[in-house]
């Protein structure tokens, strides 16, 4: 099995990495460079940079479209994002050093629980209608990796995780000390290549959507 | 009639040709609106709603045809968009081309051509959606791309397209009314304010150079005369240098339909449009009370004409009339106006538009009872009369509209308990009229300019 450490372990990752990278910035750059199209702006619409951050920051934080207009899955939706906010917040922790387990540990439980709660909505009549297999894989793919954060132990292991991570940034890879790991890497690794290719790249996306179209473009 | 998506038709098999094989046409030229430099105009919000729906459904909570028919399925906003996007993801997309089952692409079928084409026709862009969308996803929007696409392969309602836009062109206003005709109106219409207020007023047609050309939804001067009259009052209380214009000087109609199908005929129009107003040399066009031509002239055409190629000003008569109370310039007398009013904000004006509070500020000045409609503004829904469904009626198309939109509409006027919709988009009161007279509401519509007028203090 050794090779396959090596490849979930040593080469996947950078493999992972470069095609996120280029595909986050190929979408990126796909969607700057459109051509200004016919203002096509709801109102009203924050002005200033201030107000447009507010808004911004109130809607990643508190899903106040759903909260107002969609109740029936806010919950759950809100559920999932913190756990997803939770588990990206301790991974950046871990690399500065402060592994707090807890926050790995509640962000982990809250998208596990979130996307399974999310799952179940998915299957009511009025969601069922306009849902692809896409969305429930989608959704199946957030469960693994928050499960399989729990069930290896990946969330407590900073210092082991930290220490790996390092080595794939300074181009010195070496094997996590603990093989369990590599699951769960393997499954932030495929997370990694498809977030930009689908629709989970929404966190993006809704930039262009708000800043380039429903709020119009400074006039 | 042929049921092709549920028991309404707005487009004929005549137009809609079902014995020819469209669908290779459609796809050429669905591939062209998928080019950013050939349909720029929308590209950028067009692939994004294409791309990045998370079907969370909170459009469906708010669209008037999803929620009024008792969500029905092929109203639902996100899957009658989908009949795009799956087209899209099977023939546009690497992933859907792999795996068309995962994504959600289809094969595109002449069948499934009629019900898209259908579709398109159920939805009246107001994007109420699209401000609620948690991603900002414009349904909307790609019902409009939807029927840009089909304009393409000639697809498209005579009401819009061979009695609409081309009519307009060639006869100088949709409604097909020469010159002699208009002149005739316009002195009748000087008659009937003569009759009703008691003092003559002149109302100038075609001066060159004037300050203000007041253009109008052609249709007002048939269907809603009291409109063009309240404005004639307003212009003239004011004293200022005003003029309407007949075809004779070119276009001499406000709407523009391509707003509603084809970004090819709304430039045509357009441009028609703004060379009449160069012609005229005046120095500010001022729309009429009609929501999509407001929408076309303040934000449509900002860049598809440049700024030195239209000497003038734009402002909406709403802009006018509110600024023109404020300044003292026309005195209004609300005790003229004892009558419970309410008013309904048209999309385009409100939300499309931002004109929320000229209206509401006018209409405290010129009523003594103004009451909200509940939801309103950014949330108002759309009468149904919206993207050229006011002068659709075909194949039991009236009633489509009413047992939709019209349904909430008719309720929520009813809850204000106003004797009087003010309302100040053309198509607005088409259906108004309709719905008025289809729930039987012991309630008249005004124009704004009417109210106006009727209160006005000389
Ligand atoms: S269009 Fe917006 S609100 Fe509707 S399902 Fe898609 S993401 Fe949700
Ligand atoms: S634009 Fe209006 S009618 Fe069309 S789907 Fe959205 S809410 Fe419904």
């Amino acid at each position: 099995m050794g090779w396959l450490a090596y490849l979930v372990g040593i080469v996947l990752p950078y493999v992972a990495l470069a095609l996120f990278v280029v595909g986050f910035i190929y979408k990126i750059i796909c969607w700057s460079r459109a051509p200004r199209h016919l203002p096509w702006e709801l109102f009203p619409y924050p002005h200033t940079a201030g107000e447009r951050l507010g808004e911004m920051v109130i809607e990643v934080a508190s899903l106040r479209s759903l909260k107002l207009h969609n109740r029936n899955i806010w919950l759950p939706s809100l559920l999932m994002h913190f756990g997803i906010y939770a588990v990206v917040a301790w991974l950046f922790l871990v690399l500065l050093g402060l592994p707090v387990a807890l926050l790995g540990y509640l962000g982990g439980v809250a998208a596990a629980a979130g996307s399974l709660w999310m799952f179940t909505k998915r299957l009511g009549r009025d969601l069922r209608i306009l849902t692809t297999p896409v969305e429930y894989l989608n959704l199946l793919l957030v469960f693994l990796i928050s499960a399989g954060g729990i069930i290896t132990g990946f969330f407590g292991e900073g210092l082991a995780v930290r220490e790996y991570m390092l080595g794939i940034l300074s181009l010195s890879p070496r094997l996590p000390a603990r093989p369990s790991l590599l699951w769960e890497i393997f499954f932030l690794e495929v997370f990694l290549v498809y977030l930009p290719f689908g629709r989970m790249i929404h966190f993006a996306a809704k930039y262009f959507t708000y800043h380039r179209v429903k709020w119009g473009e400074s006039h | 009639m042929r049921r092709v998506l549920d028991e309404y038709r707005a487009i004929s098999d005549e137009v809609l040709k079902p014995h020819e094989k469209r669908v290779p046409r459609f796809l050429e030229a669905m591939k062209k609106s998928l080019d950013s430099r050939a349909n720029w105009t929308f590209w950028l919000p067009y692939v994004l709603s294409l791309d990045t729906c998370m079907k969370c459904g909170t459009c469906a909570e708010v669209c008037p045809v999803y929620l009024s028919s008792g969500r029905r399925e092929i109203y639902h906003p996100a899957v009658r968009a989908d009949a795009l996007r799956k087209i899209y993801r099977r023939y546009f997309t690497l992933a859907g081309r792999l795996f068309p089952w995962l994504v959600g692409g289809e094969e595109l079928t002449e069948e499934k051509l009629d019900a898209l084409v259908e579709g398109s026709y159920r939805c009246t862009v107001c994007r109420r959606c699209a401000y609620v969308c948690p991603v900002a996803i414009d349904n909307g929007l790609l019902i409009r791309e939807a029927r840009k696409i089909l304009d393409a392969i000639d697809i498209a309602p005579d009401e819009l397209r061979e009695k609409g836009t081309r009519k307009q062109l060639e006869m100088g206003n949709a409604t097909g009314t020469p010159t002699p005709a208009f002149m005739d109106i316009v002195e009748f219409l000087a008659e009937e304010i003569q009759d009703t207020r008691g003092y003559k007023i002149e109302i100038p047609v075609d001066k060159r150079g004037a300050e203000y050309l007041v253009m109008h939804n052609a249709g007002d001067y048939l269907a809603f005369a009291e409109t063009v009259m309240g404005a004639a009052e307003i212009f003239h209380a004011a004293g200022v240098d005003w003029t309407l214009n007949s075809p004779a000087t070119g276009i001499n109609d406000v709407v523009n339909y391509g707003v509603f199908f084809s970004d090819v005929e709304f430039e045509k129009v357009l441009r028609a449009q703004v060379k009449t107003c160069i012609d005229l040399k005046i120095r500010t066009l001022v729309v009429g009370e009609c929501g999509h031509a407001f929408e076309a002239f303040k934000y449509l055409m900002m860049r598809l004409i440049p700024e030195e190629e239209r000497p003038f000003e734009v402002k909406s008569i709403l802009e006018l009339i509110d600024q023109w109370i404020r300044e003292g310039r026309i005195k209004v007398d609300p005790r003229k106006n004892p009558e419970p009013v309410t008013y309904h904000d048209a999309c385009k004006l409100g939300r499309l538009g931002g004109l929320y509070e000229e209206p509401r500020r006018i209409l405290k000045a010129c009523c003594m009872d103004f009451r909200e409609m509940q939801p309103n503004r950014e949330m108002s829904y759309c009468c149904g009369g919206g993207s050229g469904f006011a002068i659709m009626t075909k194949g039991d198309f009236l009633k489509f509209r009413m047992e939709t939109y019209g349904k909430i509409k008719a309720r929520q006027v009813e809850e204000t308990g106003a004797g009087i919709v003010a309302l100040a988009c053309s198509n607005c009161k088409g259906q108004f009229r309709e719905i008025i007279n289809y729930y039987k509401l012991p309630v008249r519509f005004a124009g704004i300019s009417e109210l106006v007028a009727n209160a006005l203090v000389l």
